[in-house]
């Protein structure tokens, strides 16, 4: 079999296995849910309804039924891409998630777009004087960002810019004199599909410190994986081997050696945002970012099933569709590797 | 390494410089750009989900309700019945079962359709059949007719004198019939089509924009529109109005140390802080039915135990009002409280006649709900002081549970001891005992059915119930009078040891007028006059 048919194959093999995966989790999630103390009817209605009205409540919310009749019923749901309706407001769970997602994407990315900066500069630094003070303090900054607690470099950052310094907002996506762009959610892209300037500029201040700081955070492992790939892959044979052939130095490491170094960074990059699209938490809160981790945590506390559901199953398809994309890029990329 | 030594020193210095002044000059651009905007922004915590009359149970929610449509009834700053909608007073027949609201003739809902008593109908029959917490009815209304395009009758099952109450509940805001044609059954959460001062320009969970309606029956708003914002934590709100981010700051669930610090940036006249009726309540209840608390002795000697100006200081710093009685003193008429102070003497000789303080100490397992931090805070400051104060004869242990949890298992009788707290849905004394004591079945002094079994407390007394349902056919000083003993009765039983009430609190900048409320604990928006504009 060829290479190309190989991919291919694999490529499917892994695009078949991703829904048993998901259907997996969804019954997981499912099931612990029900299992975890607490009632979306309780939490509705805290601890002032009678018996009657939290019954005609569970029956409206479709509580009442037997439990494996609504696993059924949210499975059938989910192969027809319903994701039912939400308990809190009875509004679609896709709309919701339709809603927040964009935000979520765009602080995810931008944050990424930073950490690579940042990791990749910082990286460089540490790799040009090895085991120098430089190289000391690089290495520093990769363990102090990666060992920060989010909430507490978040607030730290929140009370330096926003505060004391008064730079940025202390939280929130858009300004609250402004209407927000219509469009497709992200903000920033709408702004510049409609020319409009000012809501842009008000977007990139408000997604600044947020994605600053979680970029800050991220920069850490990008600095080190960089640093340590290119330090072992600078030692390697086939570098000498260019090297002693006479290639200049500029062209043995960017044709050389950082095409291999990336590899294990892409694997990094594509993991990162997907986690980072559900589990910028802290960040979110921190920053009043209404985006998808934020409205988990509020389903959560609701019990709001479907809602708490929807968000897993979807954010567990972009976890599952960026890993594959990622690992078939790598594949591509990398003759060596087998599959 | 060439490209790494050009990366590293000259270019990459310059890279960074002119990144940081692009930074520099980007901020001082937005730092100095003034915010021509004439819409006053007002921050609260947590998100709107839903505007519709019908769904709507969060404090914020009826708060921004309230300023998008208008209710038959207001209660005022003086806790009087001030009719809205309504052109006056109901007129309840004799037999209490009658009640006729002549309406007014000149408002229109935001979508220009005509308010009439059948839109009014429509809205209350549209509550009862999908509301949240249409449960607040409790069967009392029986049908509503309308027999003159502006008046509207309520045929009540049994008399209530609490109904005028329940008639200034923000849930029973009137919506627009041709609007909401097709979400007779359904809630619309992402708009509200009222008859209020302001209407809505633009919605989502997190951020609302509001403008005048320029129909509005009624006096027209002072300000040119509200931008109502959210945000997650005390921490986000409390630097927002610092730094001048939000002109309001409009929120019961801002930390106390912040309601602290706030308060004292008031004093120094660097913001206005208002304070509005005080209609939360915090309570710990007992559930009677237990083992330990059964003891009618011990639960006495419990409420003589907390020393609620201590913990007012320690946790609120004196910014929650000790209370001793389950009515917020605004809706008491006789201002009298019915619960004991504290007075550890006589805790004491309660505990020993009980059998304790003898080397044998009385263990109180005590639960908060852990993501309320005032009640945290509560909890260990009385467990603290009983060491102080009555160490021989009671020691309290905490437990954490989260809310949700909590409710959940409050009938389930796993608590002997819980903080909780309450705000009656509509201003009447009736809110705050009913859904604390009423009880449907009651054995021995146990309630098997009812509300003191969802409240936890298993307790019931035959006369206070008596009490409670003379009190609905009752009127002017007889009614209060039924209620007052229920109150006592409630006392005497000890199921419940009312700790504190919180009152509205709001913080503006220095530009406005002093805030005003209603006697919901509702501010008036319409009423924020912006003095530099």
């Amino acid at each position: 079999m060829n290479r190309a048919r190989s991919l291919i194959k694999y490529s499917f093999t892994r695009l078949a296995l991703a829904p048993i995966m998901l259907l997996l989790i969804s019954t997981l999630v499912f099931f612990l849910l029900r299992i975890a103390p607490g009632d979306p009817v309780d939490a509705i209605l805290g601890n002032r309804a009678d018996f009657a009205a939290r019954e005609a409540l569970r029956i409206k919310l479709g509580l009442d039924m037997p439990l494996i009749n609504q696993y059924f019923n949210y499975i059938n749901g989910l192969i027809h891409g319903n994701l039912g309706e939400s308990l809190n407001n009875q509004e679609p769970v896709i709309q919701i998630i339709g809603k927040l997602l964009p935000a979520s994407i765009e602080l995810a990315l931008i944050a990424l777009i930073i950490a690579l900066i940042i990791g990749f500069s910082v990286g460089f630094l540490g790799i040009a004087r090895p085991e120098g003070k430089t190289d000391l303090a690089v290495r520093l900054f990769g363990i102090g960002t990666y060992a920060l607690a989010p909430f507490w470099a978040a607030m730290l950052f929140q009370i330096f810019f926003s505060v004391i310094l008064g730079w940025l907002p202390v939280g929130g996506r858009f300004p609250p004199e402004l209407i927000p762009p219509e469009g497709t959610g992200f903000f920033i892209f709408d702004s510049l599909i409609n020319g409009d300037t000012t809501s842009l500029y008000g977007s990139v201040r408000h997604l600044f410190l947020p994605a600053a700081t979680l970029g800050i955070l991220l920069s850490g492992v990008f600095s080190r994986s960089l640093r340590l790939n290119l330090e072992q892959i600078l030692n390697t044979n086939y570098i000498q081997a260019a090297r002693s052939r006479g290639i200049k130095e500029n062209n043995v490491i960017l044709y050389h050696a950082l095409p291999n170094a990336m590899l294990p960074i892409l694997t990094i990059a594509g993991l990162t945002i997907a986690s980072l699209i559900g589990g910028a938490l802290l960040i979110e809160v921190t920053f009043s970012w209404p985006g998808i981790a934020l409205g988990l945590q509020e389903a959560i506390n609701q019990r709001d099933y479907p809602m708490v559901q929807g968000i897993v199953v979807v954010i567990s398809s972009l976890v599952v569709l960026i890993s594959l994309f990622i690992d078939i890029l790598i594949a591509f990329i990398d003759p060596r590797i087998k599959y | 390494m060439n490209l790494i030594k050009i990366l590293m020193f000259r270019k990459y210095l310059k890279i960074v410089i002119n990144l940081t002044a692009i930074l520099l000059v980007f901020c001082q651009i937005s730092c100095t750009q003034s915010t021509n905007n004439k819409r006053i922004t007002i921050a609260s915590k947590g998100k709107i989900d839903s505007l519709d009359p019908a769904q709507a149970n969060k404090l914020l929610a009826l708060q921004l309700i309230s300023a998008l449509g208008d209710t038959l009834y207001r209660i005022d700053s003086n806790g009087t019945l001030e009719p809205r909608l309504a052109e006056a007073e109901p007129k309840i027949s004799k037999d209490g079962l009658n009640i006729l609201i002549p309406l007014r003739k000149d408002v229109v809902f935001h979508d220009g359709t005509r308010f009439n008593a059948k839109a009014m109908a429509f809205s209350l029959k549209r509550f009862i059949n999908i509301g949240t917490l249409n449960y607040i009815i409790d069967d009392r209304i029986e049908s509503i007719e309308t027999p003159e395009e502006f008046v509207l009758k309520i045929k009540l099952s049994r008399p209530s004198s609490s109904i005028k109450g329940l008639l200034t509940s923000i849930n029973l805001t009137p919506i627009s019939p041709s609007s909401y044609a097709g979400y007779k059954n359904k809630f619309l959460n992402e708009t509200l089509i009222g008859t209020g001062p302001y209407k809505l320009s633009s919605y989502s969970p997190e951020r609302q924009t509001l403008e005048p309606f320029e129909n509005y029956w009624g006096e027209k708003p002072n300000n040119k529109g509200l931008n109502y914002i959210s945000f997650n934590t005390s921490t986000s709100l409390f630097s927002a109005i610092k730094t001048g981010q939000i002109d309001i700051l409009l929120s019961n669930a801002i930390e106390d140390g912040h309601r602290l610090a706030l308060h004292n940036l008031s004093k120094k006249g660097l913001l206005i802080e208002g304070e509005g009726p005080a209609m939360q309540i915090g309570y710990i209840a007992f559930r009677t039915n237990s083992n330990l608390l059964e003891n009618k002795t011990i639960r006495e000697a419990l409420l003589y135990s907390i020393d609620r100006k201590l913990i007012s200081k320690q946790v609120s710093y004196n910014l929650r009002e000790p209370l001793r009685s389950l009515i917020p003193p605004i809706l008491q008429v006789n201002k009298k409280s019915q619960w004991p102070k504290y007075n550890p003497i006589i805790a004491k000789e309660l505990y020993k006649n009980a059998g304790f303080c003898n080397n044998k100490i009385l263990n109180l397992p005590l639960t908060f709900r852990s993501n309320v931090p005032s009640d945290k805070l509560l909890a260990l400051t009385w467990q603290e002081q009983v060491k102080r104060d009555l160490s021989d004869c009671l020691e309290i242990s905490l437990n954490g549970v989260e809310s949700t949890t909590v409710y959940k298992q409050l009938s389930e009788g796993i608590y002997e001891a819980v903080i909780l707290g309450w705000t009656g849905d509509y201003p009447d004394p009736y809110a705050y005992l009913s859904p604390l004591l009423d009880c449907k079945e009651i054995v021995l002094e146990t309630c098997r059915e009812g509300e003191a079994v969802f409240g936890g407390t298993f307790w019931a007394n035959n006369e206070l119930q008596e009490s409670l349902e003379n009190s609905e056919t009752l009127f002017s000083e007889e009614r209060t009078k039924e209620l007052s003993k229920a109150e006592m009765l409630a006392a005497d039983g000890a199921s419940i040891l009312p700790v504190w009430i919180l009152n509205q609190r709001v913080w503006m900048q220095t530009n406005f007028d002093n805030p005003q409320f209603d006697g919901n604990g509702r501010l008036l928006l319409e009423k924020i006059t912006n003095n530099n504009e």
